[in-house]
């Protein structure tokens, strides 16, 4: 243990926002995952003109990537950069000043969705005004977290912050290059993208599987590099491993975007480019994913007792399941039968559900305590609850997409002996229906999941049945003195 | 010189990215460096959260 009298006076406060925005912003966003789910199963559920499917369809990507995603990288970013670096957070209002920021981002972007205001950009909908909103934001967050580096009184710089700021860093440049528009007037929302045709396209898909890589990846693992052996209470398996997982990570993913948009008017080349580097990253994917779970090596046990670590070790499975898929996707002539089917929906929720939830649901359970100062969580059952409850919707959220998916490719593509196609849209549409029931009912297991998550917080920073630390003689001196 | 790199922009910048790497990780698995870099895993377990 560091000597108390030396020990820094983190910002907590800020951390709790951002847990509390986390928790708030996930169940909305699965909240609208499953109501848009059901408009899928049930056409008639499209009401008026504010509530279709085709608007709240980026408030679900919005609200559940950049909402409680991004609520989650602030959270555990803020918290591990405290600790990795042994000071406290730099700038206390420009650390507030990033949380109403990004809230009000996300509220502008949403509004924006539901009143037809959008750029027609995958994941980067939000038009011109709410992009320049988010950049001042963006790089408050970076000058808040690159300030509390160049403070820390730890000389090197933990694995974990390295990954934060690479992310930090990528999603401004990738914002500000996707986003680079002309608005046809300074009072009107509308504007033009100062990119088109093919080239548009190629950058928008470098934007999005970069959005992917290194918002839904590289932030991950820094929450992964953290608290995965925080709560085992072992360091990682192999630091030297992580710093080649770091750089092969970084050098390879920012390729891979033309996987998206193959047998397109993109150059073959380019195609052939971006598939041959997604295949290159399923090394590093599963060299973090490996370096991950074996932090447990010869500890296995601690997985038996602790639901919150098993929380994060089946995100890492989920993550090596999920980037075993995506190159085999990759791959010209598998995506000749994934392409535009309900299998890239699942592909993406067995990352985004399986990866980035899981991992962020066992930074909370672990966050949470720890801010509130409570000795443990109100309930580790509901912790083993939700995990269950979630990995079940999980998995008949995938496995309904993959049917669906392949099937879907399958009827496209088949011909009858004259050369005509063999079935009409309308019929494939009708042979997903009892898949997307099995899908929105996975979609609210999870929710569920989450809602049990929600209760179990509640009765934790309220205290019910949880011993305070300030409570414990022992560690009351050094509550009182944080 | 210059005129020759971007006429070659793919071949340089593929050398360039590739040796950059490669020279990282022959530094991180030196056998000297061993002790050194792994002494850095025990940063977060220092402990100081409360």
């Amino acid at each position: 243990m560091t000597n108390l009298a030396e020990k820094p006076n983190y910002n907590d406060d800020i951390v709790k926002l951002f847990t509390i925005a986390t928790v708030f912003w996930g169940v909305v966003g699965f909240a609208v995952g499953v109501f848009i789910a059901l408009q899928m199963a049930f056409p008639a559920l499209n009401f008026g003109e504010y509530l279709t499917f085709g608007r709240l369809r980026p408030v679900h990507t919005s609200a559940v990537i950049f909402a409680f995603g991004g609520n989650a990288l602030f959270a555990t970013s803020y918290f591990v950069v405290q600790r990795t670096c042994r000071t406290r957070l730099w700038g206390d209002g420009w650390a507030k000043f990033t949380f109403w920021g990004y809230q009000a981002f996300i509220v502008m972007a949403a509004l924006g969705y539901v009143l037809g205001v959008t750029q027609a950009k995958e994941y980067a909908e939000p038009e011109w005004y709410a992009d320049l909103w988010l950049t001042f934001v963006w790089v408050a967050y970076l000058i808040v977290f690159l300030m509390t580096l160049k403070n820390r009184n730890e000389p090197h710089i933990y694995v974990a912050n390295w990954f934060y700021l690479a992310f930090i860093v990528t999603v401004a440049v990738l914002h500000l290059g996707n986003n680079i528009s002309i608005p046809i007037s300074l009072t009107e929302a509308k504007s033009y993208s100062l990119w088109g045709g093919v080239q548009s396209a190629l950058i928008q898909w470098w934007y999005g599987h970069n959005a992917v890589g290194f918002f839904l990846t590289a932030g991950f693992l820094g929450i992964m590099y953290y608290f995965v052996p925080k709560r085992a209470g072992r360091p990682v398996y192999s630091y030297r491993l992580s710093i080649l997982h770091f750089w092969s990570l970084i050098f390879i993913y920012i390729w891979a975007g033309p996987h998206h948009l193959h047998y397109t008017a993109l150059p073959d080349w380019a195609q052939t480019l971006g598939m041959t580097f997604s295949i290159m990253l399923w090394m590093p994917s599963w060299g973090g994913m490996i370096n991950g779970m074996m932090t447990l090596s010869g500890a296995w046990n601690k997985l038996r007792e602790d639901p919150v670590l098993r929380f994060m070790i089946v995100s890492l499975a989920f993550y090596g399941m999920s980037t075993f898929e995506g190159p085999l996707m990759s791959i010209k002539s598998v995506n000749a039968l994934s392409h535009y089917t309900d299998w890239t929906i699942g592909h993406v929720h067995s990352g985004a559900l399986g990866w980035v939830a899981f991992i962020s649901f066992g930074a909370l359970y672990y966050l949470v305590p720890v801010l509130w100062k409570k000795k443990e969580l109100y309930s580790l059952r509901l912790v083993n609850l939700h995990l269950w409850i979630a990995t079940i919707g999980i998995v008949l959220y995938i496995a309904a997409m993959w049917v669906s998916g392949i099937m879907q490719g399958l009827m496209w593509r088949s011909y009858d002996s004259m050369g005509f196609l063999e079935y009409s849209f309308v019929e494939t549409v009708m042979a997903m229906h009892p898949f997307y029931l099995i899908r929105a009912f996975g979609g609210l297991l999870f929710l569920s999941g989450a809602l049990i998550m929600v209760y179990n917080f509640v009765k934790t920073i309220r205290g019910d049945n949880v011993p305070s630390v300030e409570e414990d003689d022992t560690q009351g001196a050094e509550a009182a003195h944080a | 010189m210059i005129d020759w790199l971007s006429n070659n922009a793919g071949l340089t910048g593929l050398l360039f990215f590739f040796g950059v790497f490669c020279g990282i990780a022959i530094w991180a698995y030196q056998p000297q460096m061993k002790t050194k870099l792994e002494s850095h895993k025990n940063i977060p377990l220092k402990g100081d959260e409360l």
